[in-house]
């Protein structure tokens, strides 16, 4: 039942799964102990973010993804992270 | 030529618990054999304001086509993008998730909800989810539409009663850890 049990190497292709789990793992702890609970005042898991998203930005331009995006104005790589500190 | 339903599921969890699950659901690894249309989730981008409580984030998530789908559009690969906004206030939580690719062919829209069920605020959560299929005319596809977003809508329901037993399985697991950590 546990969460440890089943964290095999994920199948995925993307050079960014280690820095995107670690994110994730960090955002969902954050979410369930912190935001829900009111505590919502301080962002936290910035470095992980920010090591994620230069993974990313390096990335994700060799998939189409990014032209799609892009049209679609959700902005990537100047994402407001000056909000975030 | 559109498919649309809507579908609603009562969690008897709170809605903190079941808000945390739906964001878990795509990334435990543990899930990724039962949801295995899903291939990846990357977060693109995620805003919060610290004086509201208003978090918002936008993620890509590529999905496995249906088999019809690949077939005719010779496509592999669905690439959709995933809205969130979540209020701490005011406990909502809404997602809106469509494709970007192939959209000359085919539109899917899916817009969901997580609300405090009325009858038990602090104990149930109640989900509502509506799902637009659309296939283009004038498409490759649009001579056998009817076929396709049928296959599409059985599809996505399978989907989502495989989603719910997810949630079910992440809110069931965060119990017994927060049970665990107030013992």
């Amino acid at each position: 039942m546990r969460e440890k049990r089943g964290s095999k190497p994920s199948t995925s292709t993307s050079p960014c799964s280690l820095l995107r789990d670690a994110y994730h793992n960090c955002f969902h702890r954050w979410y369930t102990e912190k935001f829900v609970k009111g505590q919502y005042d301080k962002e936290e898991c910035i470095s992980e973010w920010q090591k994620y998203k230069a993974c990313l930005s390096e990335h994700l331009e060799d998939k189409h993804m990014i032209r799609l995006l892009e049209a679609e104005n959700v902005v990537v790589r100047d994402s407001a992270d000056a909000t975030s500190q | 030529m559109v498919k649309a339903y809507k579908q609603e599921h009562v969690y008897k969890h709170p809605w903190e618990r079941v808000t945390s699950a739906s964001w878990r659901k795509f990334t435990d690894a543990e899930n990724k054999r039962v949801l295995s249309h899903i291939l990846e989730v990357d977060t693109l981008n995620k805003s919060l304001d610290p004086s509201s409580g208003k978090l918002c984030a936008t993620r890509a998530i590529t999905v496995r086509c249906p088999w019809l789908v690949r077939r005719i559009i010779g496509e592999d690969i669905c690439q959709c993008v995933e809205t969130t906004v979540v209020d701490a206030k005011s406990r909502s939580m809404q997602l809106s998730y469509r494709n970007v690719n192939m959209e000359k062919f085919i539109e899917v829209e899916e817009n969901t909800r997580y609300d405090p069920h009325p009858d038990n605020p602090d104990g149930w959560t109640i989900c509502q989810q509506e799902t637009r299929i659309r296939i283009k005319p004038l498409s490759a596809l649009a001579s056998m539409a009817e076929k396709v977003e049928q296959r599409c809508a059985d599809r996505f329901l399978q989907n989502s009663a495989k989603s719910r037993d997810v949630m079910e399985r992440i809110c069931k697991y965060l119990e017994a850890e927060s049970s665990s950590f107030s013992l």
